[in-house]
């Protein structure tokens, strides 16, 4: 077993020899660190917030082992909590079990046997409970997504819904072959940002829920994939699109995370860009070295305004009322970044463009 | 067809589509003298904050709750800063697809929205709006 896999105990106790005792026995099952005083033990709590259980002496002579536990707790209230007594201390030991303060009493003089099982016993405790905190926090992000989900729902699914309603019943109205061809193109581009929503849905469930499939990732054949949906919907129209790949390596990797990161980065790049520019550009450049893939994504479009900057990776956050969007993209882009361990920087200089650089370790590099 | 004179309109809309569908609508219900629209909520400010009072009075302005940028809780609050010389020449309706309680509660608490109005707009909505605009 390694030191990062022992359980981690504090053990307290007055008399300098049974803490030289204790950790004798125990040092080679445990990582023990020992305190002779309350002053002592809070710094081994403050420093290593890992201990997992806690073994004190009632009988100490500022404060008893019972009234430690009461004011530590507070700030430290994980660690599981274990006292060691004589008979004597009875009637103070079954009050403060009774309280909820002390998971297990073991009693002077304990044997090796006893005091082992006690922290066998301590420490499953303790990672239950660590496991259920951990469980909690999970669910109550799931819940407040939930909630962000249910809100979003009415604006973004229901939102183009109701102005293609609204824009049918005005064409039934309309005989003018001109102004009804005008409402169809109107239609279309709500009805394809209704699509364009499902599809961020979709990215960002697999992103979640999906686990990471790790295989050689050829950064051309991504590349070409990924443009020629851009072709396809006449995106790149007018814009100069320029891609430089330097790959000599193999590179492992998760694709459907990298597809998602770089066909939003993408995406965004096409759509926000100057309209009445005349020399729009993107240009992606990735270079693999030392097993990490350096991905920068260039435009020269409308740029992000400083103040929006640090929000337009927070879901459905949207800096622009330009062009459609989901305020998902961004999100999910920084979602598939965080499996894979992977950091993304933005500088952007508002009307001049925008640069994206991420950086994702390959699988010999630290992803999870 | 309802008979409205010296009546002007302003949609606040990030969606095109629905401006598209609010002017054609308020253009057909007739008698109206003049609509804008505005995709950006910090725009209209603009507009109300710089307009000749000759320009505008009677204004109807429809806008949409949920709009990057500025949103349409937002625009109001900002609306109800102007002086009262300026906000006398204007009506404020909140036009939304949004079905939250809160949102619909929200609207109520602003003293300056008349009414809302949900999406999309009809011409019965605006019939309706148009017996008593202001």
């Amino acid at each position: 077993m390694s030191t990062q896999d022992k359980i981690k105990i504090l053990y307290i106790d007055d008399e300098q020899n049974n803490l030289v005792g204790f950790k004798a026995t125990f040092r080679f099952d445990y990582t023990v660190f020992i305190a002779v005083d309350i002053d002592q033990a809070y710094e081994h709590l403050k420093k290593n917030p890992d201990i997992s259980v806690i073994l004190c002496d009632q009988r100490m002579p500022d404060k008893t082992g019972v009234q430690f536990y009461e004011e530590m707790r507070e700030e430290y209230p994980d660690p599981i909590r274990m006292l060691i007594t004589g008979y004597a201390d009875i009637e103070s030991v079954i009050d403060a079990v009774n309280r909820g303060h002390i998971f297990r009493y073991i009693k002077k003089p304990w044997t090796d046997t006893d005091v082992k099982s006690a922290i066998e016993e301590a420490n499953k405790f303790y990672i239950t409970n660590s496991m259920l905190s951990a469980k909690n926090v999970e669910l109550q992000s799931a819940y407040d997504e939930l909630g962000k989900f249910a809100y979003s729902v009415t604006h973004d699914l229901r939102g183009p819904l109701l102005s293609v309603i609204g824009a049918l019943d005005l064409a039934k109205t309309m005989d003018d072959i001109d102004e009804i061809k005008e409402i169809l193109g109107m239609m279309d581009s709500a009805v394809r940002k209704l699509d364009e929503f499902i599809t961020n849905t979709h990215e960002y469930y697999n992103l979640k829920r999906g686990k990471l499939v790790f295989e050689q990732i050829d950064f051309n054949d991504i590349i070409s994939d990924t443009t020629a949906i851009f072709r396809i919907a006449g995106r790149m129209d007018s814009v100069k699109f320029t891609a430089h790949v330097v790959q000599n390596d193999v590179f492992l990797s998760d694709e459907i995370s990298i597809k998602i990161i770089l066909n939003n980065l993408l995406s965004n790049a096409f759509k926000f860009q100057r309209k009445k520019a005349s020399d729009k550009f993107v240009d992606v450049n990735i270079e693999v070295k030392d097993d990490n893939a350096i991905i920068l994504v260039k435009d020269n479009g409308i740029g992000i305004q400083e103040n929006h900057i640090n929000n337009i990776f927070t879901m459905f956050y949207r800096a622009t009322s330009e062009e459609t969007g989901s305020g998902f993209g961004l999100y999910n882009v920084k979602d598939a970044l965080n499996k894979l361990n992977g950091t993304v920087e933005v500088d952007s200089v508002f009307n001049e463009g925008t640069t994206f650089k991420v950086i994702i370790p390959g699988k010999g590099n630290g992803t999870n | 067809m309802v008979q409205t004179s010296n009546l002007h309109f302003i949609v606040i809309d990030d969606s095109k589509l629905d401006c598209f569908i609010a002017e054609k609508i308020i253009r057909n219900s007739g008698g109206i003298d003049s609509i804008k629209s505005f995709l950006q909520a910090k725009e209209a400010l603009q507009y109300i904050a710089t307009a000749r009072p000759e320009d505008v009075a009677h204004t109807i302005v429809m806008v949409d709750i949920q709009m990057p940028v500025m949103n349409g809780f937002e625009f109001v609050e900002a609306f109800e800063k102007f002086s009262p010389e300026i906000k006398k020449n204007y009506t404020l309706y909140v036009i939304s697809s949004s079905i939250n309680d809160n949102d619909l509660n929200r609207v109520q608490n602003y003293s300056s929205v008349k009414q809302f109005i949900n999406k999309p707009l009809t011409n019965n909505s605006l019939i309706q709006l148009l017996e008593n605009p202001i």
